[in-house]
């Protein structure tokens, strides 16, 4: 008889900020050595329900290294992973509703496209949120069976908008027009 | 579009759907900003790939640890209610997960945080910052010592106190063990009022938040002792027959 997973409760609105730890929010770097790949900076601005930036929601991401591969035992590829990446960071988001993140472009693993795990944690959320982010023009988006889940006409709402050589954007509605497409699990 | 299936391989854990009466309301009666930034649209069932199965590995490399006795000492012990924490975590094939990140935060014993959005009248305790970050041994357990918290006021809530409660957060084996919960103490009055501890419909799951003292005898003689157990997503998965 399989135990049941604890139910989950809010982090409430006093989530250590030492917990985000300082350099959290960039995965170029580990341990001082520098991971391969391209650098990106993802950024956006988390909203409620009435439009409102949300101050201190914590963001957390975890993707695959440049070569699509995960630094963990279920990739019977990790011996190829990049030692110099973690693959995952926490921010909080900043008064004006700001999260922000240097990385280096996720490899595409097929059938998943280029993409990154994010989970959202706040006062509020009796449950996280969990999420993922896509790259606009990535010819592999249409093949992804996570986005394929999602419906058609939403879909559109996952794929982070290109800012530059080097930059994505992608905002995240909770609640309301416009709203993320979130996951069950 | 199918997924080709030699790439949705089989990793060393898998997750099943959520048992919803185990796992608390989104939106909570009483809790307003609980209706304000939870999604209206339905939530999006994802096929389970290698991205959701694994996760950070060794998060104390990214995560500095910080000590299990939080409650100081002599002069500068933290005023309140000594106790110890008898901590397990487990997997749902009931097999403890060694190396597990647990954060864990709380209240002091007037009911205050150090958060700069505490605003709360209580007083500040300068030998309680009120925050643990630790790993699981090989049977999965940790152990804290503390000072038992406070109760607090939710402010413009109507009367709601929140009883006293330790925060956790927890990393396991893959990225879908990731789980934020609360836990309470045994008898206190403020559970049966408590919208946070009551949001999960199934009673037993509501029971399982509430954590077992143990008789004083067993324990050292200046600390109240209690135990809890908390049971992370994910099991290990059955391999595939040829």
């Amino acid at each position: 008889m399989p135990l049941i997973p604890t139910a989950s409760a809010t982090t409430g609105p006093f989530f250590p900020p030492r917990y985000v730890d300082t350099g959290c929010n960039d995965l170029t770097r580990f341990e001082g050595r520098a991971a391969r790949g391209a650098p990106v900076e993802i950024s956006g601005r988390v909203l409620q329900e009435d439009g409102s930036p949300l101050e201190n929601l914590i963001v957390e991401i975890w993707q695959a290294d440049a070569g699509g591969v995960f630094r963990h035992p279920a990739d019977p590829r990790m011996n190829e992973a990049d030692p110099d990446f973690f693959g995952w960071g926490r921010t909080t988001t900043g008064p004006d509703g700001m999260y922000r993140f240097r990385s280096v472009l996720p490899g595409a693993r097929p059938p998943r496209a280029r993409h990154v795990n994010l989970q959202l944690m706040f006062s509020g959320l009796m449950r996280m949120l969990p999420t993922v982010m896509y790259f606009e023009g990535e010819p592999g988006n249409d093949a992804d069976p996570v986005l394929a889940a999602v419906p058609a006409a939403r879909r559109a709402l996952l794929v982070a908008r290109r800012e530059g050589a080097e930059r994505y954007r992608f905002d995240i509605r909770l609640r309301g027009e416009g709203e993320t497409p979130f996951f069950d699990l | 579009m199918a997924a080709n299936p030699s790439d949705m391989r089989q990793p060393g854990y898998v997750a099943g759907a959520v048992d919803e009466p185990t796992q608390p309301l989104r939106v909570v009666p009483g809790y307003k900003e609980t209706a304000w930034r939870n999604p209206a649209q339905p939530l999006v069932r994802r096929p389970l790939t290698l991205s959701e199965l694994s996760g950070p590995l060794e998060p104390a490399r990214r995560l500095s640890l910080l000590g299990g006795d939080i409650a100081g000492h002599g002069e500068r012990r933290a005023i309140g209610q000594l106790m110890h924490l008898r901590l397990r975590v487990l997997d749902e094939d009931g097999s403890p997960v060694s190396g597990a990140l647990v954060e864990i935060w709380h209240a002091n014993a007037a009911g205050r945080y150090i958060h700069p959005n505490d605003d709360d009248h209580a007083p500040v305790d300068r030998n309680f910052y009120g925050a643990a970050r630790l790993l699981t041994d090989e049977r999965g357990a940790l152990a804290l010592r503390t000072i038992k918290p406070g109760a607090y006021p939710v402010p413009n809530s109507g009367g709601w106190w929140r009883p006293p409660h330790i925060h956790f957060s927890l990393f396991g084996k893959i990225w879908l063990s990731r789980l934020v919960t609360q836990m309470y103490f045994p008898d206190n009055p403020l559970n049966a009022q408590d919208r946070i501890l009551n949001a999960p419909p199934s009673a037993e799951a509501r029971a399982r938040l509430i954590a077992r003292m143990l008789p004083p005898s067993e324990g050292p003689a200046d600390a109240l002792v209690f135990e809890h157990q908390i049971v992370l997503r994910g099991r290990k998965a059955t391999p595939a027959q040829p």
